[in-house]
């Protein structure tokens, strides 16, 4: 008897302990009963973490126009004319744009053909330069820090193209043609050095196929605006807070 | 007659005990991480059918302690490990788990059902 009432109670403990744990993983208001994987609570952290993100880049943005309307709301106190500070603005995004001609220290890049009388390849190409050439000076120049660089004349825009076009090479839809002399401000040593160090791409054109590159370091180097017109057909600016 | 009581007295003991621990787990505020509530609901799918076992061995008189405590114990730990394997492996390797514990939950209800009506008849 004495035993059959220990098995009684055992039984009775773990019921006990079982509907404990049945209650409590009700409790837990599980939804639903699919598979949580790690790599699904991966993916979820993922989406909260770049909700966050933008959560964040939001308030930046909201900061920024709030310091603008302050701006705008201390110049309605005083009175003064809003045309004043829209002019300025606009000036502002035509320098960022590159429709502003620009002056400041840099320097000067001359190039030419190869005018050695020591041919370097088998064919003539080999001794003149090339528009990919201009591209890697140009990638060169603006690794160093340049602001503002124009190529004979054509200041060099976002969407400016380089192409080939035989002997010469075309730059916002002008044709030039060598000598080519490219226009940097920006850290003149960094940029002479960002031509002229060994290993580079400049270095390696003049040394090795023998192209004329002169640079000048200069303290006042004026660069012209953009002087085409341009306008977008396929991109469209995206609204803020999108 | 007298037999038949005793054995539903056997059976309601696990009921009671049941409707015990739902009313503890009820007042205690206990919670974990809802990661674990796959492996921790596999677990007691094992410690339901090990509670089964248990009430029907009781009535059959073969009950053994020491079987009894290492299978709640075992079953749902092998449960929970399972579901946890699978998950790791992408495989929801936790339904062994479902249908053999499932499986064997109406096996033994149903002989516990037996137990009780088959002697109840004989009695009559």
């Amino acid at each position: 008897m004495n035993r059959k009432g220990n098995v009684n109670l055992i039984l009775l403990f773990f019921s006990i302990l079982l509907g404990f744990m049945l209650v409590v993983q009700m409790k837990q208001h599980v939804e639903s009963y699919n598979l949580v994987t790690l790599k699904s609570i991966q993916v979820k952290k993922n989406e909260i973490s770049n909700s966050e993100k933008e959560i964040e880049e939001l308030k930046l943005l909201i900061k920024e126009k709030q310091e603008e309307l302050k701006k705008l709301e201390e110049f309605n106190e005083k009175g003064e004319d809003i045309q004043e500070l829209i002019i300025e603005e606009l000036n502002k995004n035509k320098v960022i744009a590159g429709f502003t001609a620009m002056e400041g220290p840099g320097i000067v890049i001359k190039m030419r053909d190869n005018q050695n009388i020591e041919i370097v390849g088998a064919e003539a190409k080999d001794d003149v330069i090339h528009d990919s050439d201009i591209l890697e000076i140009l990638n060169d120049l603006r690794v160093a820090g340049a602001e503002a660089i124009s190529i004979n004349g054509q200041r060099i825009m976002p969407m400016s193209e380089i192409k080939c076009g035989g002997p010469i090479i075309r730059v916002n839809g002008k044709s030039l043609g060598s000598p080519f002399v490219i226009k940097a401000i920006g850290n003149p040593k960094q940029l002479y050095a960002a031509i002229n160090a060994p290993g580079t791409y400049g270095y390696t054109l003049k040394n090795v196929y023998k192209i004329s590159i002169e640079s000048n370091v200069e303290d006042k180097i004026h660069i012209p605006a953009y002087s085409e017109y341009f306008s977008f057909y396929y991109a469209k600016p995206k609204k803020e807070g999108d | 007659m007298q037999n038949q009581k005793k054995k539903v007295i056997k059976l309601f003991y696990a009921i009671i005990g049941t409707l015990i621990g739902v009313v503890v787990g009820l007042l205690l505020p206990i919670t974990y991480s809802p990661t674990y509530a796959l492996y921790v609901s596999v677990a007691i799918l094992a410690c339901l059918d090990s509670v089964f076992g248990g009430v029907r061995a009781n009535l059959e008189d073969k009950f053994d302690v020491k079987i009894f405590i290492s299978g709640f114990f075992g079953n749902a730990i092998l449960a929970a490990f399972l579901a946890y394997i699978g998950d790791r492996l992408g495989v929801p390797l936790y339904y062994a788990a479902i249908f053999t514990f499932g499986g064997r939950l109406f096996e033994n209800f149903a002989t516990i059902r037996r137990l009780l009506l088959f002697r109840t008849k004989q009695k009559q």
